[in-house]
């Protein structure tokens, strides 16, 4: 017994759904115009709730720009690091008498020593004009000396800070080499300071991002729970999860992605301007040019918008979909 | 259409709403279910409707064994049901026209066959041409009954409503009630929990009273209270 028993309504096929005897075909039918049911839900559910998207949008637009911001921050610190690094140089002298050809042995050797990033020759006289520019007196220097006291050496950029007295160990047992010197205490010194740099990087963007996370996840629920009566009503009228789910995750989606696209302009237009003016102004301070970070700090805001945008919707809907 | 078979139900909180209910309502019946606020008749309908599993006992719902019934299908078997609710749940940014086709929409129905639907739903709560209208525009009583358009527009055998009435002013309750009693008449299964005496009195259909969570009362055609 059914309504339809007595009574006329207009046929469309659903008669079987109504009677609980669902056929393959009619499954199939009802799969293939889900799809685009979904899509046009989805818009609708952003047509309808538009106010409430674009609140959603906005603080996740904040949260992705704080995030993506504590990258920024981060990859500079590194870059800082790496750079302060690659300042720390051994200076290797070289006994006195070797022959040009000996030199560039020993130059060889060192170049080829573990733990070398590069290697230069310093002559004794370009050593002595250097003493000379930094001690600001050229003429003096040259009437106090009778000759060039200083002797030949090499400078020797190192592949790792932290590991340099292996390479200085290691430079010292070639021939030709009389002493090694690389200021120890200040290496040691600038390891750690660089090493907590990077931790505070790491630390920073890690928060970051886990804030963003937690605020993305609970902005996107909180737009799932006020419709919880919408959700409710699908439920009870025997829509699928699948149903309900697909228009709230694509939504989720898009607002993950319009915020990553807003977060991308602003986070893009203002690091390009931020590391222009450094360069102009501040040149001794080494900024990653935008280039060379830029992809990949918006790369993970799309990732995260997009990502967080549906896991939120997942998450939201989780409570309102238990069988 | 409707049996419990010794059925219980223990919420995880400890109350126990539901011992050893018998019952078996027929296809085409008309049954109030009746008792003071806290007899288990919610519980019931949620029963009916898997929002709940008993914690004893079986169910079978037009020849569906609710305890057998895997999650996936659960969605399959709700299209089977019509509902209404006391506080109508109608979506109050959708006219009554796309209320009503939401309960095809969402299940899959082919989109050309929604609004022919939906029209025959709402002519026969005679509501067709407040259609484009949103809810809010409407009195409590024309909200119940686009409702109940959206509780028989799948034709389900079974519709089972909450409190249809609790809402309403007396006229309203009593069209609605002729409503129920004219979609019973077209075939549907009605089971309608109520506070309502005067209601019940006067169609003196059958009666199913529950107190602390038991039948107390099963008579054909009953009234409200039980007769002295």
């Amino acid at each position: 017994m059914s309504l339809e028993a007595s009574t006329t309504p207009p046929s469309d096929g659903v008669v079987g759904q109504a009677r609980g005897r669902v056929g393959a075909r009619a499954r199939r039918g009802s799969r293939a115009s889900a799809s685009i049911e979904i899509l046009r839900d989805a818009a609708a559910g952003l047509r309808r709730n538009a106010l409430m998207a674009l609140a959603a949008t906005s603080t996740i637009v904040v949260a992705l720009a704080v995030a993506g911001g504590g990258m920024l921050v981060s990859a500079n610190l590194v870059h800082l690091a790496s750079m302060l690094e690659g300042q720390v140089e051994i200076v290797a002298f070289l006994r006195d008498g070797l022959s040009p050809t000996q030199r560039q042995q020993v130059l060889a050797s060192i170049s080829a020593s573990p733990g070398v990033r590069s290697a230069v020759i310093v002559d004794r006289g370009l050593a002595l004009r250097r003493l000379q520019r930094s001690l600001g007196t050229p003429s003096s220097m040259s009437d106090l000396l009778p000759s060039n006291p200083l002797p030949d050496s090499v400078e020797v950029r190192v592949t790792d800070a932290g590991r340099i007295r292996d390479a200085a160990a290691g430079i010292q047992k070639i021939a030709g080499v009389e002493e090694v010197i690389f200021g120890t205490p200040v290496v040691d010194r600038l390891v750690a300071l660089t090493r907590a740099v990077r931790l505070a990087g790491g630390v920073i963007a890690a928060l970051l991002a886990a804030a963003a996370l937690l605020i993305i996840v609970n902005t996107i629920r909180l737009t799932v729970s006020a419709r919880r009566q919408e959700i409710e009503i699908m439920t009870l009228v025997g829509a699928t999860p699948g149903f309900i789910r697909g228009p709230f995750m694509l939504e989720g989606a898009f607002q993950g992605a319009s915020a990553a696209l807003v977060t991308s302009i602003v986070l893009g237009i203002g690091y390009a301007g931020l590391a222009g003016r450094v360069a102009a102004s501040l040149p001794f301070l080494p900024l990653l040019p935008p280039e060379a970070i830029l992809p990949a700090a918006l790369g993970v805001v799309w990732i995260l918008g997009i990502a967080v945008g549906i896991g939120g919707s997942a998450i939201g809907l989780r409570r309102y979909l238990r069988a | 259409m409707i049996h419990f078979h010794g059925v219980g139900k223990r919420y995880p909180s400890g109350v126990v709403a539901l011992q050893d209910v018998r019952l078996q309502i027929e296809p085409g019946e008309f049954v109030f279910l009746v008792g003071p606020t806290g007899s288990g008749k919610s519980t019931v309908l949620k029963l009916i409707q898997r929002i709940e599993r008993p914690t004893m006992g079986r169910i079978i719902i037009d020849g569906t064994d609710l305890g057998r019934l895997p999650p996936a299908e659960v969605p399959h078997f709700r299209r089977r049901l019509g509902v209404v609710f006391q506080e109508f749940k109608l979506l109050p940014d959708r006219t009554v026209a796309e209320n009503v086709a939401f309960a095809l929409r969402v299940t899959g129905v082919d989109p050309l066959g929604i609004m022919p639907r939906a029209r025959w739903a709402l002519e026969v709560v005679g509501m067709v041409d407040r259609a484009a209208d949103l809810p809010a525009k409407l009195s409590g009583g024309e909200q119940q009954k686009v409702a109940l358009a959206r509780a028989i527009v799948n034709r389900p055998p079974l519709v089972l409503a909450d409190e249809p009435t609790g809402n309403l002013d007396p006229a309203a309750a009593w069209e609605i009630m002729q409503l129920l009693s004219s979609i019973n008449m077209r075939g549907a299964t009605v089971l309608v929990t109520t506070h309502n005496p005067t209601l019940v009195d006067i169609l003196r259909r059958r009666v199913i009273a529950l107190q602390a969570g038991r039948v107390v009362r099963d008579e054909p055609r009953g009234l409200y209270n039980a007769a002295i």
